[in-house]
């Protein structure tokens, strides 16, 4: 665990990998990974795309969760390139009554942490589509500069829309401690969630048919 | 397969594979690669072959490479998309021409027309894209003469010979393609490939 101000860092698994299921089939994962193809994802694919991320040698997922252990999404830092110390950064919120709080902004800058001071990164690089006000406001705030629109750059719900592009270098990173303390984040007062059901282990072998 | 003025754009088979190698420790993986220089031995050349293959064989891949062969039948290089996304409808462009005694004589120019019409009239591609790095000179000449809009400028992105420089993001929208044989008129190729 990585303690932040607001949120914690935690690993990916448990209560997360139960929320998963639901948060990846909603739309603010698809706002939030725009490259992907809109499309349901089954246990399954939800259990491969954890897998995935804990074997990739040049990224990770991590999950973030308030003080009170309520899981609110995920952060995901991507692409390692060491030669040039560059990274992807990706924030999604899962529990959407925290989109847009000081708990999700300490999300991101929780991560921008992590690669910074932890991972000596030169530069990180960000993507918001046009519409994700949030996102971009986010984006910000964290201290990134916009630095292009790739014009009509990808499908979403019958239109071609912008994808903003974002940059935030090493030299121009505060520090977690100043950044937060520049921003003055402030609790939500979102009540924690009750803890979901556990699942039943029951072993159905052969893999469920829908219908 | 698609015969422009200067060279014809093939499969990129035998001729140009058996190249990699040469071409991978030559200066054109520098310019290729934004400011890498790569110091590969064969066999580390046929094992990056091998999981090329095996990407384009597994899907995982969902590129189209061609190569760009000189009317006298010299194999010059690559030109392809090298990531193509149905569903956006969107593909990324990507061009390495390996002796550099081809550069800027219009040998690229003449294969990136070939496979805008490709990705345009046969893929139905919706948008073209292409990153570069700030100081490759050739290829963003070669954008402003094919019409590509510069989209983005990623600061200090990438490190050549010590020296930190941006990356450039270009793109080409369908609708502001007039087409290849509208694009030689307008840059008076023929002329040109004829002179
Ligand atoms: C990029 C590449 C495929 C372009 O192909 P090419 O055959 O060299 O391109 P063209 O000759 O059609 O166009 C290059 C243009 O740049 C111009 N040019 C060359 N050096 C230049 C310089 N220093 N400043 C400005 N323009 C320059 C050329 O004169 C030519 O323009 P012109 O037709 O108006 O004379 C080829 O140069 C190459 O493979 N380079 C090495 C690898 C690489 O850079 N790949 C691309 C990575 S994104």
């Amino acid at each position: 665990m990585i303690e932040g101000k607001l949120v914690d860092l935690v690993p990916f698994e448990d209560d997360f990998a139960t929320y998963f299921e639901q948060w990846m089939n909603e739309e603010s994962w698809f706002r939030a990974r725009v490259w992907e193809r809109r499309e349901p994802h089954p246990e399954d694919a939800v259990k491969k795309f954890i897998e995935k991320m804990e074997k990739n040698e040049h990224g990770a997922l991590i999950g973030f969760q308030t003080k009170d252990g309520d899981p609110i999404g995920g952060v995901i830092w991507d692409h390692e390139w060491t030669r040039v110390r560059k990274v992807d950064a990706i924030l999604f919120v899962g529990d959407m009554r925290y989109e847009g709080t000081d708990e999700a902004l300490d999300g991101l800058l929780m991560l921008l942490r992590y690669v910074f001071e932890t991972r000596g990164v030169h530069r990180v690089d960000a993507a918001a589509l046009a519409f994700d006000e949030v996102r971009i406001e986010f984006y910000h705030r964290a201290g990134f500069s916009h630095e292009g629109t790739l014009r009509q750059h990808v499908r979403w719900d019958g239109d071609y829309v912008d994808l903003e592009l974002f940059g935030l270098l090493e030299d121009e990173w505060p520090g977690y401690e100043q950044i937060t303390a520049q921003l003055d984040l402030q609790p939500s007062g979102i009540e924690p969630k009750p803890k979901p059901e556990k699942k039943d282990e029951k072993k159905n072998g052969s893999g469920q048919q829908p219908g | 397969m698609f015969e422009g003025l200067l060279v014809d754009l093939v499969p990129y088979g035998k001729d140009f594979l058996d190249r990699e190698n040469e071409w991978a420790n030559a200066e054109a993986s520098f310019w290729g690669s934004g400011g890498d220089r790569r110091v590969v031995s064969r066999a580390q050349t046929q094992a990056r072959l091998q999981r090329w293959a095996e990407a384009l064989e597994s899907g995982h891949d969902t590129g189209v490479a061609f190569g760009i062969r000189a009317k006298d039948g010299t194999p010059l290089g690559f030109m392809g998309l090298t990531w193509v996304l149905p569903y956006h409808r969107l593909a990324m462009l990507g061009a390495k021409i390996g002796d550099p005694a081809y550069w800027s004589g219009g040998y690229g120019t003449d294969a990136l027309l070939l496979v805008i019409d490709y990705a345009f009239d046969w893929l139905d591609m919706h948008k073209l894209w292409l990153t570069t790095t700030g100081f490759n000179r050739r290829v963003m000449r070669q954008m402003e003469k094919v019409g590509f809009t510069l989209e983005s400028r990623a600061r200090r992105e990438t490190l050549a010979d010590g020296q930190w420089h941006d990356g450039l993001f270009y793109g080409l929208l369908r609708t502001e393609w007039p087409g290849r044989d509208a694009k030689i008129e307008q840059l008076g190729l023929r002329v040109r490939a004829e002179g």
